[in-house]
């Protein structure tokens, strides 16, 4: 992320959040945290530990976060923010705690036919990461038809652009789901997992590889004595947990969609 | 394979289906999308560190070296660059990887005292990595990163408690501390779970062989297989073996090292002169009482002590006294009590250091400010003394200087004084790019001792070449020094790879 998208991230998430933007300039804004937000992003429990025991009032923290400090000409006070860093890293964790469940309507304009129909779909982004003592990690989007059973790859970036909102359109019908969406949820497990089993697993056998290469070197070290030392058990353990292979699924965020 | 998954997500759709929480925000949902899909990482190979850290811009070797690390020696190496190359940026990369790959969780850098507080100050600010430095009332539980000194993690209760920790990543800056395996040292962390281990040192080998091997069994063990073996291959003379391209094979497959000139970055050149200097004629007297020594009495045949009396007296009567001192204090023997006290009685009547003078001679040529390396404290008082009596201004630098002091010291002489007096232990971790001028006015046994003093100054950042004198005195033990310095660099080079010039071509100048 360059500068300029941190930026409009923060923007983004904020007025999203309903935190006042105080000051917009070009590379840094002032805003205005909830009492919400303060909570989520400034680490300071034992704070609202001790207002909220003592009736205190609280009094959510106002920050600058400066997004472009090499283009910044005047001297401003504040936290310098950019890719990676930790402050950073908690707005995004933050957004994925308050972006994880929708239920979506498309809206629709009244068509010739009469009254639009929509129809129920269970969307989930999945993230699968590799493990061994290196990482892979990818992402699948897919989605579900609740009538029909039909799944979709790539579903995020169809419906992404679609004009979406929380209310149901009072002009569109909605179809009740035939699949109940934990029904669906399953399905799209058991798709997500029949993805992984397909792909090529040539790093896990290359792993075991490099373990065995290691693992004899480390018998032939030990080879002569007739008592091995607690180091011994020590690097085998040590090289096991180095070289484990390991698949973690998660989900990133899902949620019911009614589109045409 | 097993694949693990978490229901938590499932739950929490559960409670919203039953309307028993509100849903989410739309745009916050591809937003969310977005960071998850911007982060990911899409390949086994490849840094993704670079990205993560904008206010650092890491040389081509620095990247090479982490990316050889973690692909092929599977984050078990020993960092060995030469001094002032940035090993620590190097680890810093390879930890910042670990720790976004989500490989690392905790991990534990071992380093001297001195250098702690560059570490935490380093790994926060340019890795954005919360380091701490150990103190003795934290608990290690709540902490990830942790830089703690080797001399309180090998002791109890400090050792026991990073044993019950499960660190994933260990480095150990400084790792030639580690050459010898009958210290506490080398067992602490031969105990250690090491499933990712970064040993850094400029200079893996110091006087022979085995050092290396035992370093390397630390990481690996049985690389080099087991310990009968190697000696039985490489021992035929502790110097001279035939399988050298072999070992340097495998040493390659654990141990990545860059020198100034593999760097593709322009190094000010080092001029190193071996200035030799003739004792005066009464220094010389006293030189030979002293070797007589072991004559007069069987008290003195120890060689550990002559050899001390003589370096002594090649570099100041000052330090030579305070061993004689001590002798004669101890002697029993009235006969040889008289022979102590007759050298006493010349050794403080020389009027005339002539290294000293020479010291003296280069330093107001060099006009410039000067490094100073001596062994002895008590040289280093005299030497200051002996200074400022000729107008020249300097100041002293220990290793028992805590970081404060050494900021102090270093800045005075940047600022206000021509040369630093600095002994063995102020050499590590300083670093002094605005000098350009180093004097080695006592010599150590230890060749990578000098390429440590020498790495003070030129290092990254140097635009000067860098002047290197070594100070050896004709005909006494500081010939036999040099020439075993020599044998040991040849060794050096043999295992590991070439050295940038330590020593001049001293042989053939005398």
């Amino acid at each position: 992320m360059y500068p300029q998208q941190i930026h409009e991230y923060l923007i983004r998430f904020f007025k999203e959040n309903n935190c006042q933007i105080v000051k917009e300039h070009d590379h840094y804004i002032t805003v205005q945290l909830t009492i919400d937000m303060d909570k989520k992003i400034m680490n300071r429990p034992y704070y609202w530990q001790y207002i909220e025991n003592t009736d205190g009032v609280p009094s959510p923290a106002q920050i600058t976060l400066i997004t472009d400090q090499n283009k910044l000409t005047e001297d401003i006070k504040g936290e310098v923010l950019h890719f990676g860093s930790p402050r950073l890293n908690q707005i995004f964790q933050a957004t994925n705690d308050l972006g994880s469940f929708v239920h979506m309507y498309e809206r629709v304009a009244e068509n010739s036919n009469g009254q639009p129909i929509l129809t129920p779909w269970l969307g989930v982004n999945y993230k699968v990461s590799y493990f061994s003592d290196q990482t892979k990690e990818m992402l699948y989007s897919l989605g579900i038809n609740l009538m029909t059973g039909e799944m979709k790859h790539s579903f995020q970036e169809e419906i992404r652009e679609l004009d979406l909102d929380a209310n149901m359109p009072k002009n569109a019908f909605d179809l009740m789901y035939i699949i109940k969406p934990l029904r669906g949820l399953e399905r799209l497990d058991a798709a997500v997992e029949s993805l992984i089993q397909q792909d090529d697993h040539t790093w896990a056998d290359e792993a075991k590889s490099r373990w065995q290469k290691d693992r004899q070197v480390l018998e032939h070290f030990y080879e002569a004595m007739d008592n091995k030392p607690e180091c011994y058990e020590m690097e085998k353990k040590a090289m096991d947990e180095q070289y484990q292979t390991k698949i973690k699924l998660d989900i990133v965020n899902g949620g019911l969609f009614y589109i045409t | 394979m097993i694949i693990e998954r978490s229901s938590t997500w499932k739950e929490g759709f559960i409670e919203r289906l039953e309307n028993r929480e509100s849903w989410d925000n739309w745009t916050l949902y591809k937003m969310s999308y977005d960071v998850v899909k911007t982060n990911l990482i899409t390949d086994f190979t490849g840094l993704q560190s670079p990205k993560y850290l904008p206010n650092l811009t890491p040389l081509p070797h620095q990247l090479e070296v982490a990316q050889t690390v973690i692909e092929r020696m599977n984050g078990k190496a020993i960092l060995a660059d030469e001094v002032g190359l940035g090993k620590t940026i190097e680890a810093g990369l390879i930890m910042k990887e670990y720790l976004i790959r989500g490989l690392v969780k905790k991990a534990l850098i071992l380093a001297p005292a001195s250098l702690i507080n560059q570490w935490v100050e380093e790994l926060n600010h340019k890795f954005y990595i919360p380091a701490i430095a150990y103190r003795k009332n934290y608990g290690l539980d709540h902490y990830n990163v942790v830089v703690m000194s080797m001399d309180m993690a090998k002791r109890s209760p400090h050792k026991e408690h990073i044993y019950e920790q499960d660190y994933d990543l260990i480095i150990v800056d400084e790792a030639h501390k580690l050459k010898n395996h009958k210290t506490k040292n080398y067992e602490f962390v031969q105990d250690l779970k090491k499933k990712f281990c970064l040993l850094l040192t400029a200079t893996p080998i110091q006087n022979n062989l085995f050092e290396l091997f035992h370093l390397i069994s630390l990481l690996k063990p049985g690389h080099l297989g087991d310990y009968e073996t190697f000696q039985a291959a490489f021992s035929a003379s502790k110097h001279n073996w035939e399988n050298d391209e072999f070992l340097k094979v495998l040493v390659n497959q654990v141990m990545v090292r860059n020198r100034r000139q593999d760097t593709g970055i322009e190094w000010t050149s080092r001029r190193v002169q071996t200035i030799p200097i003739q004792f005066t004629q009464q220094e010389k007297e006293v030189y030979d009482m002293i070797l007589e020594l072991k004559n007069i009495s069987p008290e003195f045949s120890s060689p550990f002590t002559m050899i001390t009396l003589q370096k002594e007296m090649c570099s100041s009567k000052e330090a030579t006294y305070l061993t004689l001192n001590e002798m004669r204090q101890k002697c029993t023997d009235p006969k040889v009590v008289r022979y102590i006290e007759e050298i006493i009685q010349k050794l403080v009547a020389l009027e005339i250091n002539a290294k000293a003078e020479k010291a003296y001679e280069i330093i107001t040529e060099a006009n410039d400010k000067v490094i100073l390396f001596t062994e002895y404290r008590a040289s280093q008082a005299y030497l200051q003394w002996y200074l400022h009596s000729k107008g020249i201004t300097s100041v002293i630098f220990n290793g028992k200087f805590k970081a404060s002091k050494r900021d102090w010291m270093k800045q005075l002489f940047k600022d206000h004084a021509q040369v630093l007096i600095a002994t063995e232990s102020g050499g590590e971790g300083i670093n002094l790019q605005f000098c350009h001028h180093v004097i080695n006015y006592d010599l150590p046994w230890n060749p990578m001792k000098l390429e440590q003093r020498i790495g003070r100054v030129h290092r990254l950042g140097q635009e000067h070449d860098v002047h290197i004198y070594n100070l050896a005195i004709e005909q006494t033990i500081e010939e036999d020094i040099l020439e075993l310095l020599h044998v040991k660099i040849d060794v050096f080079e043999k295992a590991v790879g070439e050295l940038d010039s330590i020593l001049s071509t001293f042989k053939q100048s005398i």
